[in-house]
């Protein structure tokens, strides 16, 4: 393993050295780092597993070996020592062919191709749900097995699933419904009735049950009368004849929205599965990692406490996997693998969301269809190969646009006397204090116009600049029965204000 | 009421009159020799229901069943001459053999309504309708006249000028505005907005068949929208030598010529002139309101003036009708019209003509049928009407009472005279046609917040930005869903940037570069409540208007499962919430919900929400913001170059700023808050100030809006208006915001007592000589000002040792205070 390719290093080192080893080369980058190798041989490996046929033009057929073979199906390891004991044998030929591939790959891949561009947009679309979920197999594999341990032991149960937004949660529980149905109708289980229920497609939290009632009342007699979260619970109370004893499994996505002042809704839906005879699964889907605890203590006493699932935000592996599988089912390259994997550590570092993940990716792909749309009105012929693929170069700019803070550009693009208030608030808030009244900043205000004679604008006028100021999130203003009363506090950090204001000369004077 | 297909021109209109230049011929050349029949003989004051009797006994010639009358509507006018109606005809020919005297002054009357001795011509007209008492007249429901016939209710246009004849040899086939050819055997398409007609292959790109919709011309397209596009379409010149002809209708419309309903028709039988009593039709210019933007081009009111008029100004039909036929008649030719309200010439009141266009289409029999108990009630209504108008025009109208008192009240319509020498005699409104706008007033109307700009400068990358976006997600066949936030401070264009994108997306749809889709645009603020945008969307997308429990059910189908609602199913859907910040509930499900479908794979939704808030997905919930995504669209404050940019193309072409005054209005607008509409509106304000100045100031030499001007607005805009008020508070009150100012500077203090400031009051008018007005009296000053909000009590019961504090910095009070002639001595203690 080389040195310099150690965990901490820039990924742009990496793609430094790699071009003054083999230029152009778009893999090369891998034979220098081992990690990298192995996360792709990782990837590829699943895929080679979901698509073992025509492997070649994918770029994860060039693997090492040293593969951690976990979680890889057998069969793919042995077609991939075939394919590649070329290679295995030495790490030269390997990056040559791999060069060769490469080319042969790049031709394919062409931006300018409505066709393509289209494909791979929609491979990196939201709504695109991939085959098979990758990263999440342990979860989902927790989750199936309680679902399949209680239908096996036809009783009731419930588990709370919970995780930072863009983890896969929804997605995951819809696989797990899928299998659900399978393994019920391979094993002969009395087949299984699922409800996904996304709350917040309510009009009334209670609707719940009546959604719940409609899946379960098909072929029942409607009893109109009572309410459905009564005649759910009459339901499960009572030992039913066997023909009607189906399992029922009831995925609440959202399920936060149930949450009504005196938690009454979120209660019975646990309750419910408490019941003596009940035969539902409930599994609640939230962000809140502590929703049972903190709104539902009354269920510990009772001992039906839901077990918890924790979908943990993707690290940067995991997000250079999913982008990988999704982009691999594809014919062709379109992204240079450094720069997936910027977008990979950015967005994990961040906040590990996935959707943002995706649209990073789409960004930089707009970008270079710009770019390649307008070489092609320079220059209709010769297309120019380097600017082929999205590059690092895309990608940053793609990752700046989500990440970088537009504080100090706002800050300068302010209208004067917005500035001289920004101006102002610096100064009042250099102290310890942290916040004050409309008025003492517009004294302050008054101050600074008055030394440089400038004619102050009125006391309205400066309210609606503090409100616009407000708005773009410069300050911010408490809600206060009288205008001159409400609390104002600085919320972006003096030292970009001093840093945006440094290039004026008239108010380097003034944060002095 | 927008027309529903746009109607293509057919080359119908020679056909229609075969005879246009014989119109003019004077008919009674002919002589015929058929006698006339004795009993066609009527009295002239003969009762209306007697008339109509008569006229349904038979003896008129003219029997026209229903479906005749529609093709006559129709135009198609291939009918052969039943024998009978020759009959009239020869009345005519036979009776008009000798001309007298008379009829020539009654033919000038009506030839020449705008002659300036109108008013001599009027008493001549009033004169003779004393002498025709004594003659009769012969009423009928048709007449065939210079082979075209014309029937009680056919609309008409009217002679108007004499002049008129000038350019007579009328090519009544319009000529396409591209390449000034008739004809031809292509089909012309017209035009919603200019009216011109177009060859489908002249067009740029060429169409093979008439669109579906409303479709506007391309020069027309360009003045509306201009906006990013640089493009500018020169609108082709006539081939030289070749004259622009004006078809009838352009002539109406430019009120060249009249249109006018057939009430009656009626032969005198002393002369065989031909009359007719018409009603007039009216073009919007001509009312008093003039034209207003919901005017459609070929609108007219029907106004309740009548008039009778010889036979001879009769050019030809026209066809003008209800809403519900004219967007039905889509292939009638030029001469359609549109009329859905009447107009009250007296009182300049409009109403909505419920029945009475509908009548039009009606069978005669019918219109027969009804007319006797018509009559009855019209002449009813009539007298009423005219008793009303005589107050109004109680000067001159003493002939008139007296001619009604004599008809008695049964039929008093024939008598009255109050026609067309009264449209004659009604100017047309001064800001309409005669007065010319000066530049100002021209400036202050494009200044108009309304008024839609042709362009939007400065704002081409934001533009061009939220083009690719919309155009990258629609473009493909999946329509993946997409979300972007469009964020800015108010009065930066970001709604109107939106809307002139989906304009020239629009444009793009009908040309067939980008698929059609479906827009929906809704402003948060016009919700009732933030779930309302379910059912909005709903009635967007299907037409049906259901609650907001349904529509959200109904949508999440649509979007989530994709089930298909209504008929826009598999089009994509671009939906624009502007004001998108009202909609956070408490929950916020509501843009839970709306960001969620975009997300769903065969959602197709495209969400463009627009807010001012810069960091409003950050305050969001997080599951909301991942949803939102990461395209995020700032509209930054304009600076003072671009809006003087802004500025400057609004009044392109209008010569009524000096630049100075321009870049001073945008400095100052820009320093402050960078808001395009207030600088519109302190160049509105200045333009309005200048016209006052002007007017009061006959010797300025330029008339141009200066900076002092604009000052003035900006003055008038950003000053509070406190200083005013402090002015103009009464003596005692100076007073007291004096001692009060004193006081605070002495102590140093922010908020002084009552009973401080009231033993200052009472110090400083003994040392200036003024009477102590009394305590009682100064707690009365204390509160008032309280109320004006200069000074801040302190809540609660009124008494001696309440807090007191300034509004406003002491400044401005010794602002408003020290040049004060009556009390000059206050400036001391300022």
């Amino acid at each position: 393993m080389p040195a310099i390719a150690g965990p901490s290093s820039s990924p742009q080192k990496h793609v430094v050295g790699s071009r003054l080893e083999v230029t152009g080369g778009l893999r090369s980058a891998e034979v220098n780092t081992c990690r990298k190798r192995k996360l792709r041989s990782d990837s590829a490996a699943e895929v080679s597993s979901s698509t073992p046929v025509n492997s070649i033009s994918t770029p994860m057929k060039w693997k090492s070996p040293r593969r951690c073979a976990v979680s890889i199906p057998k069969t793919s390891d042995e077609e991939i020592k075939e394919d590649s004991n070329g290679n295995l044998a030495s790490p030269v030929i390997s990056v040559v062919k791999n060069l060769d591939v490469c080319l042969d790959v790049e031709s394919k891949w062409n931006p300018r191709d409505e066709e393509q561009m289209k494909a791979v947009k929609e491979a990196l679309h939201v709504s695109k749900a991939p085959s098979t979920v990758v990263c999440r197999e342990d979860e989902q594999r927790r989750v199936f097995e309680f679902v399949k341990g209680c239908m096996e032991q036809n009783k009731a149960g419930s588990l709370y699933i919970c995780g930072c937004p863009g983890t896969g949660k929804s997605l995951s529980m819809e696989k797990v419904r899928q299998q659900a149905e399978d393994w019920a109708k391979q094993t002969g289980v009395p087949c299984l009735e699922t409800v996904s229920v996304n709350c917040t497609s309510l009009t009334k939290s209670t609707d719940i049950f009546s959604k719940i009632l409609g899946k379960n009342e098909s072929g029942r007699e409607a009893n109109g009368s009572s309410p459905p979260l009564q005649q759910l619970q009459s339901l499960f109370s009572q030992k039913q004849q066997q023909s009607s004893s189906k399992m029922m499994l009831i995925i609440a996505d959202e399920m936060d929205y149930l949450i009504t002042r005196d938690r009454g809704v979120l209660h019975e839906l646990f309750m419910l599965t408490t019941l003596p005879f009940s035969r539902c699964i409930l599994i609640g889907v939230a962000n809140a990692i502590d929703l049972a605890d903190r709104f539902l203590p009354k269920l510990k006493s009772l001992n039906c406490k839901p077990l918890v699932v924790t979908f943990r935000a993707y690290s940067k592996e995991q997000i250079l996997r999913i982008l990988q599988e999704r982009l691999v089912a594809l014919p062709y390259v379109a992204f240079q693998s450094n720069a997936l994997e910027i977008c990979a550590r950015k967005v994990s570092a961040a906040s590990g969301d996935m959707r943002k993940a995706l649209c990073v990716c789409r960004n930089a792909l707009e970008i270079l269809e710009i770019e390649a749309r307008g070489s092609i009105d320079q220059e209709p012929q010769g297309p120019v190969p380097e600017c082929q693929m999205v590059k690092m170069d895309h990608m940053l700019a793609a990752l700046s646009k989500t990440f970088k803070s537009p504080v100090v550009d706002t800050i300068q693009s302010l209208p004067q006397h917005q500035q001289i208030i920004v101006c102002s608030a610096a100064k009042a808030f250099r102290g310890s204090k942290k916040d004050r009244t409309i008025a003492e900043l517009n004294k302050l205000y008054l101050e600074i116009c008055k030394s440089s004679t400038i004619t102050p604008a009125g006391i309205t006028e400066f309210t609606n600049m503090c409100t616009v100021l407000n708005d773009q999130g410069i300050l911010k203003l408490s809600q206060a029965r009288d205008d001159k009363l409400r609390r104002v506090s600085l919320r972006v950090d003096e030292a970009d204000i001093t840093f945006a204001l440094k290039e004026i000369r008239f108010f380097r004077n003034c944060l002095l | 009421m927008a027309t529903t297909t746009p109607r293509t021109k057919t080359f119908k209109s020679p056909a229609k009159t075969p005879t246009t230049n014989n119109i003019y011929r004077k008919s009674y050349q002919s002589p015929s020799l058929t006698p006339q029949t004795p009993q066609t003989i009527t009295p002239l004051r003969r009762s209306a229901r007697h008339v109509s009797r008569r006229i349904d006994l038979g003896n008129d010639p003219i029997d026209v069943p229903e479906n005749e009358s529609k093709e006559e509507m129709n135009l198609i006018r291939k009918r052969e001459r039943a024998p009978p109606r020759k009959q009239s005809v020869d009345d005519v020919s036979e009776s008009l053999k000798t001309p007298t005297k008379k009829t020539k002054v009654d033919s000038e009357v009506s030839f020449s309504p705008v002659s300036p001795n109108r008013r001599e011509k009027r008493k001549n007209k009033s004169e003779e309708v004393k002498k025709t008492k004594t003659k009769k007249r012969v009423y009928y429901n048709r007449v065939e006249f210079d082979e075209t016939g014309f029937e009680i209710g056919d609309d008409v246009y009217v002679k108007r000028r004499e002049d008129a004849n000038s350019d007579e040899e009328d090519p009544e086939i319009e000529d396409c505005k591209i390449c000034f050819k008739s004809g031809g055997s292509d089909v012309m398409l017209e035009c919603d907005d200019c009216l011109g007609g177009f060859h489908l292959k002249c067009l740029k790109p060429p169409l093979k068949d008439v669109p579906e919709g409303d479709w506007i011309c391309q020069f027309c397209e360009v003045n509306k929208s201009g906006g990013g596009q640089s493009q500018t379409l020169v609108v082709p010149k006539p081939p030289e030598g070749k004259k622009l002809a004006r078809t009838m209708r352009e002539k109406l419309l430019s009120s060249d010529l009249w249109a006018a309903r057939i009430e009656k028709l009626w032969k005198e039988v002393g002369d065989g002139v031909y009359w007719i009593r018409v009603r007039w039709y009216m073009i919007p210019e001509e009312t008093v309101s003039g034209r207003q933007p919901h005017n459609l081009k070929r609108e007219l009111y029907l106004t309740n003036d009548f008039a009778d008029i010889e036979m001879d100004c009769v050019l030809r039909h026209c066809f003008v009708k209800c809403p519900k036929e004219f967007s039905k008649a889509s292939n009638d030719g030029d001469d359609v019209f549109l009329c859905e309200y009447e107009y009250d010439v007296h009182w300049h009141s409009f109403k909505r003509l419920a029945e009475l266009v509908d009548g039009d289409s009606d069978s005669d029999q019918e219109w027969n049928g009804r007319k006797e108990e018509e009559e009855i009630d019209d002449s009813d209504e009539e007298v009423e009407v005219e008793e009303d108008e005589e107050s109004v025009v109680r000067g001159d109208s003493k002939g008139k009472r007296g001619l009604t008192s004599v008809k008695g009240g049964a039929n008093s319509r024939k008598g009255r005279f109050f026609g067309l020498e009264k449209v004659g005699a009604k100017q047309i409104p001064e800001h309409v046609r005669c007065h010319k706008q000066t530049e100002l007033e021209k400036a202050k109307a494009t200044l108009l917040l309304a008024t839609r700009p042709k362009s939007l400068p400065c704002r081409n990358r934001e533009m061009e930005e939220i083009t690719a976006f919309i155009k990258g997600s629609i473009s493909d066949d999946q329509c993946l869903g997409r979300c972007m936030y469009i964020h800015g401070v108010p009065g930066t264009g970001k709604t109107i940037s939106v809307l002139s994108v989906m304009k020239n997306l629009k444009a793009e749809v009908e040309a067939g570069n980008v698929n059609p889709y479906c827009f929906v645009e809704i402003n948060g603020l016009k919700l009732a409540s933030p779930e309302n945008i379910y059912s909005v969307i709903y009635e967007a997308l299907s037409g049906h208007r259901v609650g907001w429990k349904k529509a959200l059910h109904s949508l999440n189908e649509r979007f989530a499962e994709g089930k298909k609602i209504g008929k826009e199913d598999d089009k994509p859907c671009i939906l624009l919430i502007d004001e998108l910040d009202l909609l956070v509930t408490r929950n916020q499900s509501v843009l839970y919900n709306i960001l969620d479908w975009p997300t769903k794979p065969n959602s197709k939704l495209i969400v463009l929400g627009i807010a001012n808030t810069m960091d409003l997905p950050e305050k969001l919930l997080p599951r909301i913001s991942s949803r939102m995504g990461i395209q995020r669209l700032c509209f930054g404050p304009y600076n003072h170059t671009q809006l003087q940019e802004i500025i400057s193309t609004r009044l392109n072409g209008i010569d009524a700023f000096e630049k100075t005054a321009i870049e001073f209005a945008s400095r100052k607008v820009a320093a402050i808050s960078g808001d395009a509409r207030r600088a519109l509106e302190i160049c509105r304000r200045a333009a309005e100030v200048a016209d006052h100045r002007l007017k009061t100031n006959k010797t300025a030499k330029s008339q141009l809006v200066i900076m002092g001007d604009v000052e003035a607005a900006i003055q008038e805009m950003f000053q509070a208006p406190h200083i005013q008020v402090m002015k103009s508070v009464s003596k005692l009150s100076k007073i007291f915001l004096t001692a009060m100012v004193h006081e605070l500077y002495k102590t140093g203090m922010a908020e002084t007592t009552f009973d401080r400031v009231a033993t200052t009051v009472s110090s400083i008018c003994l040392t200036n000589g003024e009477a102590f007005p009394g305590w009682d009296i100064l707690l009365k000053i204390g509160c008032d000002l309280g109320e004006c909000r200069i000074i801040l009590c302190e809540p609660g019961e009124k008494h001696r040792l309440q807090k007191l504090q300034l509004n406003f910095p002491s400044d401005d009070v010794a602002f408003a205070l020290k040049e004060n002639k009556d009390l000059p001595w206050l400036a001391n203690y300022l």
